[in-house]
């Protein structure tokens, strides 16, 4: 599973999600996103913002519309495709999704794993990226021994680990000092600047009131665009 | 390369996070590949006994007259008829005498008094069969009951059907023990596998959301029933080969085991054992995969 060339990453249109019975949860919402673009999605809980994330990584499927990644129609794509599809893509997810018995190395290194990169490279990624959240003493300690914090920057990490072409965070900054979130945004420039596509779904304020990205506000379902890319 | 060496590295993780089933399940499938063996050894051994013991089975025709040289070629002709035989001999009583006194050896003195002629004429028939095929010796025997002057035939009736009887048996437990062994792999392997699976759900999870393949996820799971019955068979048949030294050193002398020689399984039938515990094992791993892990 290749992405195509073309500049547009993600094309989203006219998606719908419902729950049952009839929870709207995604109401005929359509967007797109260049490569190399950083969006911002803001809302409050329960605005849907997780449900739009969980359809763009494959974990569930839009009621209707559809999604495209990379030129690829994920309504179209085999499962072995999807997995293929899901190495470019790294998740920060909500509730971390971290694995408690592993360590930090390991829950890092697992994304790595499934590329088969060699141990190696393993090792110099995750120290590269365990410096950069600034938790490098953490390295061999298990997940469940970690705060809140330290459990966000690795599940953060451990969605940086691959490098990916499109970077999902959700409200990655949530359990953050303001310290711990300045490492987060810088580390997610410096991917910015390396090529990924970052799309950041959050509800503080204060990671995007500066910010020159376009940002989508959702509300009940309803997608608007709040703020659009400033011209440098 | 990688790819093997994620695929070693990830079994090697499963067996330390549930080492304590996969440890019985390992005990498991040698104790199934020791009992299983024991009684194909034991089989074995006495198959080769009763091949050895086959080519020293006779029939003896004993006969009320003589049969003159004239008519041995017409004798031999019908016994031939009937079936291929090793070799055919016509015994005198005189000759007859004379091998009962070798037989009895140091108390030879109480056939002093007596005449070789009250000992019958006989024909004695070596057979190319073994005795495995004891309803093809009984018709034999019918057969030559009917030859003329026939006054009886023997071939140590006793204790053939006796041995026989002993090989149905011994062929029922190696089937029996050999299904134990089939169930056992399969059954055990495949459960301690599903044990390990449902606990390492949320791990596969993770790993899918992250994008594993089918074969990164289902590779490791085949490795560990593969390796369970690698090492299970390798185990029991090494428990084996200590039992074969065991009953070697125990056993070997003049009465028991200088009856037939107690040889160990041939290597093509240890390879047997072996590539079939591995394929039982990792058909087990296989069979939880299909059940629950889902892409």
């Amino acid at each position: 599973m290749e992405l195509t060339e073309s500049t547009l990453l993600l094309d989203v249109v006219k998606v719908s999600k419902t729950y049952p019975p009839d929870v709207i949860a995604l109401d005929d919402i359509s967007f797109d996103i260049q490569k190399g673009e950083i969006v911002f999605l803001t809302g409050r809980s329960g605005a849907g913002k997780t449900t739009l994330l969980k359809l763009i990584c494959c974990l569930e499927k839009p009621t209707r519309g559809y999604i495209e990644i990379g030129g690829n129609d994920l309504s179209k794509i085999k499962p072995v495709s999807i997995q293929k599809l899901r190495q470019h893509i790294g998740v920060a997810y909500q509730n971390f999704r971290l694995l408690p018995k592993l360590t930090v190395f390991q829950n890092i290194a697992m994304p790595l794993e499934v590329c088969y990169m060699d141990r190696k490279n393993i090792r110099t990624r995750v120290h590269e990226l365990l410096d950069a959240l600034d938790i490098i003493e953490k390295i061999n300690v298990r997940t469940d021994k970690l705060s809140r914090g330290e459990q966000q920057r690795v599940a953060i990490a451990r969605a940086a680990a691959n490098k990916p072409s499109l970077l999902l965070a959700d409200e990655p900054t949530g359990n953050l000092d303001s310290a711990s979130t300045s490492r987060v945004m810088d580390l997610f420039q410096h991917l910015n600047s390396e090529g990924a596509t970052i799309m950041i779904a959050t509800h503080d304020e204060s990671i995007y009131k500066k910010t020159r990205h376009r940002i989508f506000n959702l509300e009940q379902g309803q997608l608007q665009l709040i703020q659009t890319e400033a011209v440098a | 390369m990688k790819y093997i060496t994620f695929i070693l590295i990830q079994t090697a993780r499963n067996f330390k996070q549930a080492w304590s089933s996969q440890l019985m399940t390992l005990l498991t499938v040698s104790l199934s590949v020791l009992f299983f063996t024991f009684f194909f050894l034991i089989y074995n051994n006495m198959l080769q006994a009763a091949s050895r013991l086959g080519d020293e089975l006779r029939l003896i025709v004993y006969l009320d007259e003589e049969v003159q040289p004239s008519l041995q070629a017409g004798y031999e002709k019908k016994i031939r008829d009937f079936s291929e035989v090793e070799k055919i001999i016509f015994i005198s009583p005189q000759e007859s005498f004379e091998q009962l006194k070798k037989q009895l050896g140091n108390d030879r003195d109480v056939l002093d008094d007596l005449d070789a002629s009250f000992l019958p004429h006989s024909i004695e028939i070596y057979l190319k069969h073994d005795l495995k095929n004891l309803s093809r010796i009984k018709e034999f025997s019918e057969y030559l009951s009917t030859l003329p002057s026939t006054m009886k035939v023997q071939y140590g009736q006793g204790w053939i059907e006796r041995f026989s009887y002993f090989m149905n048996l011994l062929r029922m437990i190696v089937l029996l023990s050999g299904t134990l062994l089939a169930l056992t792999a399969t059954f055990m392997v495949s459960y301690t596998i599903r044990l390990t699976l449902v606990a390492r759900q949320e791990e596969l999870e993770v790993f899918r959301m992250l994008g594993a393949t089918n074969s990164f996820i289902k590779g490791p799971v085949l490795i560990e029933g593969f390796l369970q019955g690698f090492l299970g068979s390798i185990l029991g048949l090494t428990a084996l080969y200590f039992c074969y030294l065991w009953i070697q050193d125990h056993f070997s002398g003049p009465v028991f085991l200088n009856l037939f020689e107690f040889s160990f399984l041939a290597l093509p039938q240890v390879l047997v054992i072996l590539f079939t515990s591995i394929l039982l094992c990792t058909g087990g791993s296989l069979v939880s995969i299909r059940k629950y892990v889902s892409i």
